[in-house]
């Protein structure tokens, strides 16, 4: 005799965790089942070596969801985020700038390399926190369905009619054109030095297979604006213990309402009867029935691999195959024997707590991309970088660093050769762009951990890699995501659900698809 | 002091004579002023050298709405529209080329060389993007609808595009939807495997824009390029007999028997505001001409920063003007040819698969490539070429036995970063033949003249800023309500009586006369709603936005 659950939800991340902590609120029996040995999916932190602990793929967070820290009572379970104020882009002539939590710092920094930039700044600073505000309110609804007459989707479409047609006349254009354009053409609007242009684009390209000069990038840089910590808009922080500390705290919320966890326990496939799913088969053959199945990984587990084929109409397996996943970035972890030096602003300062930008100018970024559109990696990566261990000391034993890399563009694809193959290569390039800012680097790295899209895919199960379980682009957003018909959290199949990132609003640790599911799994069952 | 007239048009292009025509046809007196001796703008053909009638511009009239055709009756004006049966025809160096004919089974069969499976897919390809470019030329003959400014006329004026929309039902709407903002390269990947197919089906997507086939919102412009299509898919081109000038000598003619002054050689060096209200223009010769409204198919850029002044418009206004992307990137090569060039190809292409577009472009990664030179300032060094022979569909556009062959390039940004056109002109002629002699070996003792425009010449002999044969590229931020400034796509501006009917506005460039008419609608419905205002205004009055 197998047990029995009233919800068992595929997948331990932090969309899974935030909806197995929902649906145990409501007093269901939940069941949250992870494939490795330790929950938080692609937001974990591990002690790759002794006393340096890394945050192994997500290293920042801001666009947690704020309704979920407090409904899940987060910060009572060890959410602490601690703030990320600045970022320091080193340029190949020496200079470098510096932008921090000082307004009128910044102003002088960025006026070095332009007045009028530094002048315009802070007006597009506050553009931006507009616009966030404006589409903010998108992560918090369902989806309506364009193609529906039912009065739920027909009210949602007003709804959303509605607060669109209360933006203001120029906040709505400012929006539509964000929603179009590329983002090095959006901030080409607003300022004229390259290095700021440069360092500002990148938000806009941070997990997608695009350059910042094509389309849709403006967009990704609006999602990027859209987090704020501890209710202020825009902040980035770093969670005091790494991101695993986030899935670990909501973990504990989940277990306080009474869910169980079980880890090492991956799902090869979910039990259909009737069009109806019954309960999931484990890797090791074991059965587990539920009567309802939520499914946090990205659609081509959801729909391809965990359920049989010909159970789902092909027009749906066809627009799953079609979802674009491929992976774009690729992460350096370093343990490090001493602290970092620039050169451009050397010693131990505050720009060692924020974020380093390796983005000295426009074509710089653009050239990174150009090789990988061929199926190569950026022989001169865009990175963003920062040093745990300076923000949190806990991180690393005294006197030790961990340097977190996330690296652009490492291609899912290679032309040539495997990541197998290529994984050692990338690393060095990554080390060597790195140290021509930082000369002081290649001498103290006592550990190195490179992970390709391939590696991110093979510890992570994240198809080809992609850190938002399906690219942000125009086309896969809102009641696209993950395709028309499939938004509003249910499939074809009664009672199996997804609640993953690549349902909308997207991903990054924002737990909104994980909460939203959640809502509408309970919608169904009438709780 | 001249007489007054109703209205001036600023322009004798193609958009400018249609508009002059409804306008003329609901009753006003109107004036076209067009700068250079020869009507047609980007629409016209010259005689550049004895004997060979060359089109600078446009080669290609099929994107043309027919209901203009019908309800100016051009035909009885002489207009003839000569149709290819073939669309396009893929040259690959020797490698085996690729037919598309209107025929779909034929091409089928072509197809069926390169991949069964990309064959067996076709017809149901053709299928699917013709109910998507249906659906996406219900928006071309109108006003844009912009969800700021809603009124009951524009809501009514859409209600049936809203109703064939929701009619496409539940498959197909969210997929409209869903591939209009698609890179092309995306698309394509989804329906075929072949390269070359792609190649030769996709070029069109980045024409006339600084974007390659990965750059989103290139579908569309594929679906734009092809509005027509029908069953085939994709439309054939088609030449106007007597070439391109031929359209705007019809609606001239209409035009002007329907009561229209037409004066070529009169360009117009400023727009006379006075208190927020156009008043007249001032021509290049300082004649003063004055009008109750001025309708301008130049570019926004030329019509606001030119003709009008930024001192007279508000900032914001003046800055979103500023902001247009012009990023021309065409080039254009014509030539005269002794006879019928030869094509390299296997097999090697009959007269008639040469009556469409002729394209070199083996596949979307030589396209990209193409794209990635003009991101850093150069000229591409393997450049994508869509080549056109209209004297096969109309021999009197060359003396007998010889051809005028016209090929466009990409990608030449008017922006070099290490030099100048001036300097670039002669280079980029000879790089241009030295793509296409590989596929068409004995082309160079062919050319008995050539004439080569690069996106400068563009600007300086068309009018068109920086070369942008679109009056501003056609990427998703520059359409619908956002062309040419978000707030202003309804053919009005902020100074008052002046109105914009050029391709800088919905639904932009190509010779569809769809701005013109639009405008003309827009501009006839503004003049019955309101009377124009008596109250004397404040001196010195800024419009701002």
């Amino acid at each position: 005799m197998s047990e029995s659950y009233d919800v068992i939800l595929i997948g331990g991340g932090h969309n899974g965790l935030v909806s197995a902590a929902y649906l145990a609120r409501a007093g269901l029996k939940v069941l949250v089942l992870e494939k490795r040995y330790l929950v938080g999916g692609a937001t974990v932190t591990e002690e790759l070596l002794p006393g340096f602990k890394f945050s192994v793929f997500s290293y920042v967070v801001s666009l947690l969801r704020p309704e979920i820290i407090r409904e899940l009572d987060l910060p009572r379970y060890g959410l602490k985020v601690l703030p990320l104020e600045s970022t320091l882009t080193p340029l190949p002539d020496g200079r470098c700038l510096y932008r921090g939590p000082d307004g009128h710092r910044t102003f002088r920094e960025i006026a070095k390399f332009s007045l009028r930039d530094a002048e315009a700044y802070s007006d597009y600073s506050r553009t931006m926190y507009f616009m966030a505000r404006a589409v903010r309110f998108m992560l918090g609804i369902i989806p309506p369905d364009p193609t529906s007459l039912k009065f739920r989707d027909l009210n949602g479409l007003l709804k959303l009619a509605k607060h669109m047609l209360g933006l203001s006349t120029q906040d709505f254009y400012t929006l539509s054109k964000l929603m179009t354009m590329s983002s090095a053409d959006f901030l080409e609007e607003w300022f004229e030095s390259d290095p700021l242009k440069a360092t500002l684009s990148a938000s806009g390209i941070i997990g997608t297979n695009l350059g910042p000069r094509s389309p849709g990038t403006a967009y990704v840089l609006l999602h990027h604006y859209m987090g704020e910590v501890d209710g202020v808009a825009r902040a980035w922080g770093f969670q005091k213990g790494g991101t695993g500390a986030i899935a670990d705290c909501i973990a504990r919320s989940a277990e306080a309402s009474g869910v169980e966890i079980r880890t090492e326990a991956g799902v090869s496939k979910v039990l259909v009867k009737n069009n109806r799913a019954t309960g999931v088969v484990l890797e090791n053959g074991d059965e587990v029935l539920g009567t309802t199945i939520a499914s946090s990984l990205d659609p081509k587990w959801t729909f391809l691999r965990l359920i049989d084929d010909g159970l789902l109409p092909e027009e749906l397996t066809d627009s799953i195959r079609n979802f674009n996943t491929i992976g774009s970035s690729g992460k350096v972890n370093l343990a490090l024997d001493g602290l970092p030096d620039l050169p451009c602003m050397p010693g131990r300062g505050e720009h060692l707590r924020g974020a380093i930008s390796i983005s000295p100018s426009q074509d710089y970024m653009e050239l990174a991309y150009d090789d990988a559109k061929y199926g190569n990696f950026s022989r001169h990566p865009f990175m963003d970088t920062i040093i745990p261990s300076m923000i949190d000391p806990d991180m690393a034993p005294p006197g030790k660093h961990v340097m977190s890399c996330f690296v652009q563009y490492a291609p899912y694809f290679l032309a040539e050769g495997t990541w197998e193959e290529k994984r050692e290569a990338f690393g060095d390039a990554v080390v060597d762009t790195l140290a021509e800012y930082i000369p002081n680097l290649k001498d103290m790295i006592l550990h190195r951990q490179v992970l390709s899209p391939w590696d991110i895919e093979q510890m992570t199960g994240l198809t080809q890699g992609n850190i938002f379980q399906g690219e942000l682009s125009l086309s896969q957003l809102f009641f696209l995501r993950p395709a028309a018909g499939l938004a509003q959290y249910r499939t074809p199949i009664e009672s199996y659900y997804q609640c993953g990132s690549a349902t909308h609003p997207g991903g990054g640790i924002c737990g909104a698809p994980g909460r939203l599911a959640a809502l509408e799994i309970l919608k169904d069952l009438k709780r | 002091m001249t007489s007054s007239h109703d209205t001036i048009i600023i322009g004798g292009g193609h958009n400018g004579l249609v508009a002059a025509c409804y306008l003329a046809r609901a009753g006003q007196n109107v004036l076209v002023l067009e700068s250079r001796s020869v009507l047609g703008g980007a629409a016209s053909t010259e005689e550049t050298f004895p004997g060979f009638k060359m089109n600078l511009g446009a080669d290609h009239v099929h994107l043309f709405r027919p209901e203009i055709i019908e309800e100016l009756a051009l035909e009885a004006q002489g207009l003839v529209a000569k149709q290819s049966r073939v669309i396009v025809h893929g040259l690959n160096a020797g490698e085996p080329s690729l037919t598309l004919h209107t025929d779909v089974t034929r091409t089928q069969e072509n197809l069926a060389r390169l991949s069964r499976k990309d064959s067996d897919r076709y017809g149901e390809f053709c299928q699917f993007f013709s109910k998507m470019t249906d659906m996406l030329r219900e928006t071309m003959a109108r006003k844009p609808i912009d969800p700021m400014q809603l009124d009951a006329r524009s809501m009514l004026d859409w209600a049936p595009v809203a109703w064939k929309l929701r009619q496409m039902g539940k498959r197909d709407m969210p997929e409209f939807l869903r591939v209009l903002p698609m890179p092309a390269r995306d698309f394509l990947d989804e329906w075929f495997e072949n390269d070359f197919v792609k190649g030769t089906l996709g070029s069109k997507a980045v024409t006339g824009s600084l974007q390659g086939p990965r750059a989103a919102g290139t579908t569309y412009m594929l679906m734009y390029q092809n509005l027509g299509g029908g069953p085939s898919g994709f439309a054939p081109p088609s030449v106007i007999q007597g070439g391109m000038g031929a359209l705007s000598s019809a609606l001239a003619k209409k035009a002007e028997s329907l009561g229209v002054t037409i004066r070529t050689g009169a360009g117009v060096s400023k727009i006379r505001v006075e208190r927020g209200v156009a008043r007249g223009v001032i021509c290049s010769n300082g004649e003063k001409i004055s009008a109750k409204r001025i309708v301008s198919s130049a570019d926004p850029y030329r019509t606001f920063f030119e003709l009008v002044g930024p001192e007279r418009l508000g900032l914001k206004f003046v800055r979103a003007v500023r902001n247009i992307k012009f990023k021309g990137t065409t080039a254009k090569l014509n030539l005269a040819l002794k006879s019928l060039p030869i094509f390299s190809g296997d097999p090697a292409p009959n007269p008639e698969d040469l009556t469409g577009g002729i394209v070199i472009n083996p596949s979307l990664d030589y396209l990209e490539q193409a794209h990635d030179d003009a991101k850093y300032g150069r000229y591409s060094s393997k450049p994508y070429l869509y080549i056109t022979l209209p004297s096969l569909l109309d021999p009197s556009l060359a003396p007998e036995g010889q051809h005028v062959m016209s090929v466009q390039m990409q990608f030449a940004p008017f922006h070099l970063r290490e030099s100048s056109w001036e300097e670039k002109r002669g280079e980029l002629a000879e790089h241009i033949l030295d793509t296409l002699k590989p596929h068409c070996p004995g082309i160079g003792e062919l050319i008995l003249h050539r004439d080569m425009l690069t996106p400068l010449d563009l600007q300086n002999r068309l009018g068109l800023r920086e070369g942008s044969i679109y009056h501003g590229q056609m990427g998703l931020d520059q359409i619908l309500f956002m062309r040419p400034v978000p707030g202003h796509g309804g053919y009005s501006t902020p100074i008052e009586n002046l109105y914009l009917c050029g391709a800088g506005t919905h639904p932009g460039g190509g010779v569809t006369g769809a701005p013109g008419y639009n405008a003309a609608r827009a501009i006839l419905a503004a003049a019955t709603a309101a009377p124009a205002p008596t109250a004397p205004r404040p001196k010195n009055r800024t419009v701002s936005v």
